[in-house]
């Protein structure tokens, strides 16, 4: 990666937000991503990404209760980091079964694929009912995805 | 997004990000379809960069409304990434996937 640091931003958690967020997001890996010759790392930090910040606009909000995503964005030593925080309703990802994929259905799959696509994911509810959710992924050329493995 | 019909088959033209900004507008869109009986549908993803599980929640959402209505629905040109996301999600079992947009037209006849 080029250089470590931290970027925070704060935005309302509207669906509206989503797509200048993903340009602004894609762009700013691929600027930090000269030592990754992978595009489909970036693909996968992008799809997390976007991901999480539906979630939050979906799940934690709705279409009642509005509230801000707080977006911290870490590069450091190779690895790019995600904290999102909101105030909404929390859950426990514990709970949450996996999707049937021989079942397709219309959701369900965001939480999964952030799992799959990252190199690790944790969820917390703090005490103060600020939700945190953490994503990383090493910034180096992929190791094969568990389809081209299987 | 933009509609096209010709020769009996709709063709439905994604932009280059299939989030979930623009989920429900084809959703939205296969359904009014299906009502005025319009149920050939070719899905170009060719000009799509990007895609998540909202774009392909979707996609099967669409897909289910056309097969309820006696239609199909095709994907044509989609990208790499698109591709990955549909082989993780077994996706590629359920859509009927073509390389480039005159050759999923070209199935329709």
């Amino acid at each position: 990666m080029r250089s470590n640091f931290t970027l925070k931003i704060e935005v309302p958690a509207k669906i509206f937000m989503l797509r200048p967020l993903g340009f602004f997001v894609r762009s700013l890996i691929e600027q930090l991503s000269d030592n990754c010759d992978a595009s489909d790392v970036i693909d996968r930090v992008e799809l997390a990404f976007s991901e999480a910040f539906t979630n939050i606009c979906r799940h934690a909000y709705s279409a009642t209760r509005e509230g801000p995503a707080i977006i911290e964005i870490i590069s450091s030593n190779d690895q790019l980091t995600f904290v999102f925080t909101d105030f909404g309703k929390g859950f426990d990802p514990e709970k949450v079964m996996p999707p049937n994929l021989d079942e397709p259905r219309e959701g369900g799959l965001g939480l999964w694929l952030m799992k799959q696509v990252m190199d690790d994911y944790s969820y917390r509810t703090e005490s103060d009912g600020r939700n945190v959710l953490t994503l990383r992924k090493k910034m180096t050329k992929s190791m094969p995805s568990p389809m081209e493995v299987a | 997004m933009q509609v096209q019909a010709a020769n009996g088959v709709t063709v439905i033209s994604m932009d280059e990000r299939f989030d979930a900004t623009i989920a429900q507008k084809l959703k939205d869109t296969v359904k009014s379809l299906a009502e005025r009986e319009q149920t050939r549908l070719v899905i170009d993803l060719s000009q799509t960069r990007f895609i998540d599980s909202s774009g392909c929640g979707a996609l099967v959402a669409s897909l289910r409304v056309l097969m309820k209505n006696k239609g199909d629905m095709k994907i044509a040109g989609p990208s790499a990434q698109a591709r990955s996301l549909f082989q993780l999600t077994r996706l590629n079992r359920v859509f009927e996937i073509y390389d480039t947009l005159p050759e999923a037209l070209k199935s329709f006849s």
